[in-house]
């Protein structure tokens, strides 16, 4: 436990005041808890906290190798995602951190071969050997996804090759890797090694140097534009680490940073999708759509919220939100923002029952997911299934806000797993004794929403379709890490 | 109105002094009207701010009861009334509008502080009531006797304040009690001489009474259906028939009436339906239903294995009463929140709603999220089966949950304070507190601007959701209500 004399609330705040002071294996450990006893919970936080934890793990670690480093990251979010496979932010965190290492590594490998061996080395294992094979279907996600046949790499060298040192993801590459097509899945599949490239039509218009799969290893001889931080040959190897290290860290703030700014930056799009005159209806004390809204009325849009207030998981949070604004809590330890009717919006609280009945006065419906998975459905809180079903009998637009950390590039093939379910005392006072032993009370804190039912993703990168998300997700996560288990990754390195 | 002010003054500046008592009562007697009008339309409030050249004082609190920062602009208040006169979709609001403002034009002085008090409340009541569902506030509910007129009879005093206070909850429920109350009532009359009682029981002593009730709580439809019947029973009565030998045949009548319409249909239905449960069925059902309850129970009696999975709602929390009743029974109960209904349709086969009425373009009218769970039952291929008793077929027709509606008080969402414990509360830093923001809590809402809680009562479920309705007629398809509804209310 933190060495704090008040005793608190195991909570997210607590967890990162205690990071300072203990040591790495303990820090872990305590995380794990919090995250196996729902003291952490949502989103956000478990994010924050797993970009912080990761944070000091690699700045603590003394490790050589940039492999090392991955590896050792690799087996901490293994631990971390099976605490609680239910959080997925969790193992988002751990991939973009993951990404954002080797991509460092790949720069400074580079840079240490004197910038003569194409853009980016390829790691160690040509990317096709992974999609032939399945992953295990071990757990009961699946961590098969779609992705599988789409390399990020090879067109990623080619976006490198236009624009050294700028990371896919940024908005400003955004364009780059859009104008690139990637070869069709289909035929990497059934390849194993150095595949012949022609039976993709794409990957004939795609300028390949002549006789060379895009999946395999660029021939030394290649030439690339010398990468900005390309250190002296006559460095160590050990300032060499150093300088991977930090800027490891560098990225790994970064990525902070992106954590920190999701809802301001999602908000900058309020003005597109919000007007005056419009009758919205929400659900949940999300804060993201809170500043959503917020902006809208900052400038000087007058419209009119309807609240359902998602009784029994969150309605008091929802009340608070409604009406006191973002006051200081554990989670947002600095944030303070105004309730939306203190900036002449009228808001109307509804309880959940009522949203079929009001959805045909409703011009739009904002949801705040819990996860956003790979195939453009979301797990979002329970209700949420229920207000998109009604907005779809309606055709009203259901949009969704979420930065890009809850995109998630694991496929839901069993979507009752994602369902969590919480505590039936919040439905029924367990004082309630004799009706708590005779009757089964349940209370799912989740639902699953299909891609069918959602018009809008709004994200911190900008608008896009439920359809397009898997090309989000390519551009954030590394296909080798989406499978975090050890097996697979001595494979990735036995093949 | 400005005319006969304007006038006097040049003509008889002399007489001034004496004018201006007679001025200030006609400029009392304006803003009265007005804030009638202000009352009679929700928007007025905001919207009379631009036009306050007049009102000064009394003005100015009001801008200052609906948006602090904007207390001496009224151009600020302008935008905000008419997009708040825009946000509401009845039309006729507009003329209400135009009405007031000329009004208030036609007082000249600007400044003036207002002699009579100005009623701070109004405003603030007007603002909480929800636009879109204005048409429904008709007026606000009983819940003392004052007031009432003195021919209310005391049973049916006690059945209001039942009926108010959900004890009486339920539209077969209400019928029965208030057909059971009218029986005491009847024989509690005495004609007056010179009256014949087909006359006048109806419109001097029934109506007071079906009055309070109305006051009490709105009437449902089946209420509705068996006043309609009875006074038509009542206007029947041959005039000679002697008084006592009357109100018998009327308490018999009415007896018959609740035993042939409401208890053995009820019978009846649940026969039919339970038919419809068979062994190894997941029934799911909504709030509580008498019928259902009684279908459900026969289906148990009948033998059949199944079990039973209740969704409830807030604030009444009706399936809650259901589902320890079934267990009492011994029947196997899972009992979800609302927000558990997808989990609810994974495992349902069937589905069971009771009405609160079935209108005549096939629609249902039932507790407020009925209408969610049919959807999701119907997305789920579930079929979904309305029992209801043909009273409470309607002529109405409706399109969406919006036109026939009850709206309930507010207050009664609000969780009671006890166990509302502020989540914000214990991990209040200290320097929180010169940001001089109190951290309040739902209860203060009245106080919040802008801030509005709707409770509503009923929702209307498309007729594409409803696979079968089961009445005393038979099984029949929602498209059939208004048949039946003329066989059975129409042509008694």
């Amino acid at each position: 436990m933190p060495s704090s004399t008040v005793a608190q609330t195991p909570s997210l705040s607590t967890y990162l005041k205690s990071l300072k002071h203990n040591d790495i294996e303990t820090s872990i450990e305590l995380f794990i808890s919090l995250l196996k006893r729902r003291q952490i919970k949502n989103a956000r936080p478990c994010a924050i906290a797993t970009i912080n934890l990761l944070l000091r793990v690699v700045g603590e670690s003394r490790i050589r190798d940039a492999q090392q480093l991955i590896e050792r990251i690799r087996e901490v979010g293994r631990r971390l995602v099976a605490a609680q496979p239910r959080e997925m932010t969790v193992g988002n965190i751990v991939r973009r951190v993951l990404e954002a290492v080797r991509e460092v590594a790949e720069r400074d490998q580079d840079a240490a071969n004197g910038g003569d061996s194409g853009s980016i080395s390829m790691p160690s294992t040509p990317i096709s050997g992974e999609p032939q094979r399945r992953p295990d279907y071990r757990s009961r996600f699946s961590e098969f996804t779609p992705l599988q046949g789409i390399s990020t790499q090879p067109q990623d060298m080619y976006a490198r090759a236009q624009a050294p040192g700028e990371r896919p993801g940024t908005s400003s590459s955004f364009m780059d890797n859009v104008a690139q097509r990637p070869p069709m899945a289909s035929s990497v599949a059934s390849y194993a090694g150095q595949a012949p490239s022609t039976t993709s039509l794409f990957s004939i218009l795609q300028q390949h140097p002549p006789g060379r799969s895009p999946f395999a290893t660029p021939p030394t001889g290649t030439q690339s534009p010398a990468l900005k931080s390309s250190p002296t040959r006559s460095e160590e190897s050990g300032a060499d680490k150093f300088d991977m290290k930090a800027e490891a860290i560098n990225s790994i703030q970064d990525i902070q940073q992106e954590l920190d700014d999701v809802d301001n930056e999602i908000s900058e799009f309020a003005q597109d999708h919000i007007h005056n005159n419009e009758i919205i209806l929400t659900h949940t004390s999300s804060h993201t759509v809170q500043k959503f809204l917020m902006k809208a009325a900052s400038k000087k849009r007058k419209f009119t919220v309807f609240h359902a207030e998602a009784y029994p998981n969150n309605h008091l949070e929802t009340y608070a939100t409604i009406i006191n604004g973002g006051s200081a809590n554990s989670q947002d330890a600095d944030e303070r923002w105004k309730p939306l009717t203190s900036m002449g919006i009228t808001v109307i609280l509804i309880p959940d029952s009522a949203v079929f009945a009001i959805m045909s006065r409703i011009n739009k419906v904002l949801l705040a997911p819990h996860t956003v998975l790979a195939n453009g459905s979301i797990v979002a809180a329970a209700g949420a299934s229920t207000i998109a079903l009604a907005a779809k009998t309606h055709r009203v637009p259901v949009v969704v806000l979420s930065g890009v950390y809850k995109l998630s590039p694991v496929y839901p093939f069993d979507t009752d797993d994602l369902v969590e379910y919480g505590d039936p005392g919040k439905v029924v006072d367990f004082q309630d004794g004799e009706f708590m032993d005779g009757v089964d009370v349940v209370n799912p804190v989740y639902d699953h929403v299909d891609a069918e039912l959602i018009d809008l993703y709004v994200t911190n990168l900008g608008g896009c379709a439920p359809s397009y998300l898997y090309r989000i997700v390519a551009d954030h996560y590394r296909v080798e890490d989406i499978d975090l288990s050890a097996k697979a990754e001595a494979e990735v390195e036995g093949g | 109105m400005s005319e006969p002010t304007k006038m006097p003054e040049p003509v008889q500046q002399v007489v001034e002094p004496k004018l201006s008592p007679a001025e200030l009562k006609k400029r009392a007697k304006a803003e009265k009207q007005a804030r009638r009008a202000a009352q009679k339309d929700p928007q007025e409030g905001p919207s009379s701010a631009p036009a306050l050249a007049t009102n000064g004082v009394h003005g100015e609190q009001k801008i200052q009861k609906q948006s602090g920062p904007q207390e001496q602009k009224p151009k600020g208040g302008q935008p905000k009334g008419q997009a708040q006169q825009k946000q509401g979709k009845p039309g006729g609001q507009e003329g209400k509008h135009e009405r007031t403002n000329s009004i208030q034009q036609s007082l000249p002085i600007r400044g003036q502080p207002a002699p009579t008090a100005p009623p701070k409340e109004l405003p603030k009541k007007d603002r909480k009531q929800v636009e879109l569902f204005s048409h429904l506030y008709t007026q606000p509910r009983r819940h003392d006797i004052a007031g009432a007129s003195n021919n209310v009879h005391p049973s049916i005093v006690a059945l209001g304040f039942q009926m108010s206070s959900y004890e009486i909850c339920g539209s077969s429920a209400r019928c029965v009690a208030m057909l059971v109350a009218f029986k005491e009532v009847i024989q509690a009359y005495t004609t007056p001489r010179e009256v014949s009682l087909a006359r006048d029981l109806t419109s001097r002593y029934l109506s007071p009474q079906i009055d309070f009730l109305k006051s009490c709580r709105p009437i449902s439809e089946s209420m509705g259906n068996a006043i309609r019947w009875l006074k038509k029973l009542i206007a029947e009565i041959d005039p000679s028939t002697p008084e006592q030998e009357a109100k018998d045949y009327l308490c018999d009548e009415v007896d018959r009436f609740i035993r042939e319409r409401i208890t053995v249909t009820d019978q009846a239905i649940a026969a039919l339906a339970s038919g419809l449960v068979k062994d190894g069925s997941v029934v799911l059902t909504y709030a509580k239903s008498s019928i259902v309850e009684k279908t459900i129970l026969q289906a148990l009696a009948n033998g059949t294995r199944f079990r039973v999975i209740v969704v409830d709602s807030r604030p009444l929390f009706e399936g809650k009463n259901l589902a320890t009743s079934l267990m009492h029974a011994g029947l196997e109960v899972e009992y979800l929140p609302f927000s558990g209904i997808a989990h609810a349709v994974k495992e349902a086969t069937l589905v069971l709603l009771g009405a609160h009425s079935m209108l005549s373009n096939g629609r249902l009218q039932s507790r407020v999220g009925t209408a969610g769970l049919a959807m999701q039952a119907h997305k789920a291929d579930i079929p979904v089966i309305v029992c209801c008793e043909s009273v409470k077929f309607s002529g109405k027709v409706a399109l969406d949950s919006i036109v026939l509606n009850e709206v309930a008080p507010s207050e009664e969402l609000l969780l009671p304070k006890a166990t509302v414990s502020h989540p914000l509360a214990p991990d209040r830093k200290d320097d929180d507190d010169d940001d001089n923001r109190q951290v309040r809590s739902l209860h203060d809402w009245r106080d919040i601007p802008g801030l509005q809680i709707l409770n509503l009562m009923y929702d209307i479920t498309p007729a594409e959701y409803i696979r079968m309705v089961i009445c005393e007629y038979g099984n029949v398809p929602p498209s059939s209500v208004p048949v039946v509804h003329r066989l059975a209310n129409e042509s008694m």
